[in-house]
């Protein structure tokens, strides 16, 4: 039991970050490789407010929130507006912005290998305090609790709102076929910068949850976490909400599996041996459908 | 000058193993593969090269040909399995590849060293043996880029379809991309562990992508005068960048990131727009109606953003 309850803490963490990479990717075709750099770069900002003022979880949040929103906002329009202004054709577009977004990351990483000489850096000075529940036999930290309510009440509002909603039919159908969205009057422009702010919260929001679940993070953790999300997604199904909630869980659980009953580190094979497998066997994912499917 | 190469040694090593490395993802990016194997091929590459000479006592030219044949060959297995993805996909796939090689070397035990790695392979490779083979390889990759081969590896990447009504093998080109990427990428591995005498699980990780990515991403990636000119300037540019100081990372970050948005192609890429412009108008300036003349031909290669691309491909018009 206490095993499925890491299981879902861990899950829970990995859907907060991959909801917005999954969101990105399937409806207005942006792989951004910078969101690893978001979520380090939030949370690391929030540590040095912290360096400065004592500030309550709540808070603390509100800026790993805004930082992301705002940091991804700037890379949809410093650098993947100018790719798509340049780009010869959509293929090319795919791929430079897959190259941007790497060379973009490398800023963020860089100032903050700059202050903290690449050493890990948590959350000590805040004044929120995390603490074990006890219920019978199992233990939960307020943390952990906090971080799966999150997780669940943002996917479950990204899903619905994205099926039910005006806008999310609009953004769907941006993901379906751009160029008749547009004849339609959706405003790809505006859809794009709405939905990258959405997604980089998340990932803001994800890596002050994670900073304050595991005490610390290094500097180098996104990129980590960046392959583990893909993983997520190409598991569950490009585009579908429902398969990246079953991709994290998923890949969390087998990785939980890996880790009690193999010795050694090949945690960190899993996503990646997961990625391949699912690749080989079924590009479309779990649940994702052949039409939606964009090579 | 000869303190000065004294003294930069590892930087002008470095220099030929990058470039290798470079070339190994360029490869296959200019037959429309995009495939990071190469990264992973160097990995495996100077694993084995290191087993091959702490434990068999193996020279240096076996060392290095074990290595660039079994990852040539892991290479075309690679290749047969996964070369029917396409884009973002097959990209994925292959980094997923590549970082399964640094887990699989931290978890090697004894036989690959586990996190410290590798070390004291040492051998009678000489620097005159590593410029060498690296201009032998150079020149191979040069090759393919002029004459039919040229030609046929354009259409591969431009036009697949066109490709195979032309009756050119597309299953057959795209798994020479990845054999010859397996095999320049353990002879980048192999040589660098050569000459630097050790090999850990943090040299094959992640950042080994990025470096060969950024190589030929700033360098320019349709010809291996990009990967020369990359591999240049990001061996030696953190070298430069320490007289500004603790700043250098920044400033190396800001470089990647302007070229990848704004140099698609490359430094490489600009050059060879400068060129083609500077002829125009001194061609104008000397004679100007056959100029006029091809143009309305339609002879001119259409730029980026010309009226004549346009019409050519529908795809761009926004």
């Amino acid at each position: 039991m206490q095993d499925l309850l890491s299981v879902v803490t861990l899950g829970s963490i990995y859907l907060l970050f991959a909801l917005g990479m999954s969101l990105t990717w399937g409806t207005i075709d942006i792989l951004n490789f910078g969101h690893g750099a978001i979520f380090m770069f939030s949370s690391f900002t929030a540590y040095l407010v912290l360096q400065q003022t004592e500030l309550g979880l709540p808070l603390i949040m509100l800026i790993g929130l805004i930082v992301g929103a705002l940091m991804s906002l700037l890379i949809q329009v410093l650098a993947f507006e100018q790719i798509i202004k340049r780009a010869k054709d959509k293929r090319a577009a795919e791929m430079q912005i897959l190259i941007g977004g790497i060379g973009v990351a490398i800023i963020p990483l860089a100032i903050a290998q700059h202050y903290t000489k690449s050493n890990p850096f948590g959350f000590s000075k805040s004044t929120f305090k995390v603490n074990t529940w006890t219920m019978g036999d199992l233990r939960i930290t307020n943390i952990a609790a906090l971080s799966i309510v999150v997780a669940v009440v943002l996917w479950v509002s990204a899903a619905v709102w994205l099926r039910r909603s005006r806008q999310g039919l609009a953004l769907r159908s941006i993901g379906v076929d751009a160029e008749t969205a547009a004849l339609m009057g959706i405003d790809r422009r505006k859809m794009a910068l709405a939905t990258m702010a959405v997604a980089g919260g998340m990932a803001g929001l994800s890596g002050v949850l994670f900073t304050f679940g595991l005490g610390a993070i290094t500097p180098e953790s996104g990129d980590t976490l960046l392959v583990k999300a893909f993983a997520c997604i190409i598991l569950g199904g490009v585009g579908s909400m429902r398969g990246v909630a079953f991709g994290a869980f998923f890949l969390a659980a087998a990785e939980t599996v890996v880790l009690t009953q193999t010795s050694g580190s090949w945690v960190e094979a899993v996503s990646f041996g997961l990625i391949f497998l699912v690749l080989l066997v079924r590009p479309s994912g779990v649940f994702g459908r052949a039409e939606v499917r964009r090579t | 000058m000869m303190s000065f190469y004294d003294s930069h040694l590892v930087l002008f090593q470095a220099t030929f193993t990058g470039l290798i490395l470079a070339l190994s993802i360029q490869v296959p990016l200019r037959m429309g593969v995009f495939s990071f194997a190469g990264a992973g091929s160097y990995g495996i590459g100077a694993y084995l090269a290191a087993i091959l000479v702490i434990k068999q006592d193996a020279s240096a030219f076996v060392a290095i040909g074990a290595a660039m044949l079994a990852t040539a060959v892991i290479g075309l297995l690679l290749g047969l399995l996964i070369f029917k993805l396409n884009g973002l996909y097959l990209a994925m796939a292959t980094v997923a590849f590549d970082l399964i090689i640094g887990v699989i070397a931290i978890n090697g035990g004894k036989t690959t060293g586990g996190s410290t790695g590798l070390y004291g392979v040492i051998t009678d490779f000489t620097m005159s043996q590593l410029f060498t083979i690296t201009l032998i390889a150079l020149v191979l990759v040069a090759l393919s880029e002029v004459g039919r081969t040229g030609r046929r590896v354009d259409a591969v990447r431009d036009d697949p379809e066109l490709a195979s009504s032309m009756g050119i093998s597309l299953r057959r080109y795209r798994l020479t991309a990845f054999v010859v990427s397996g095999a320049l990428g353990g002879l980048a591995g192999s040589m660098n562990v050569l000459v630097r005498s050790a090999i850990g699980p943090l040299d094959i990780g992640f950042g080994l992508i990025v470096l060969g990515l950024t190589m030929i991403v700033v360098g320019g990636s349709r010809s291996w005068k990009g990967a020369v000119i990359g591999a240049v300037i990001f061996t030696w540019l953190p070298d430069v960048l320490t007289a500004i100081g603790a700043w250098q990372e920044l400033v190396y970050g800001i470089v990647v990131a302007l070229a990848a948005v704004f140099l698609p192609r490359g430094i490489y890429g600009v050059l060879v727009d400068l060129n083609k412009g500077l002829q125009r108008r001194s061609r104008e300036r000397h004679d100007p109606p056959p100029a006029a003349a091809e143009e309305a031909a339609g002879d001119v290669d259409p730029t980026t953003g010309d009226v004549r691309e346009l019409a050519l491909n529908e795809e761009a018009v926004p």
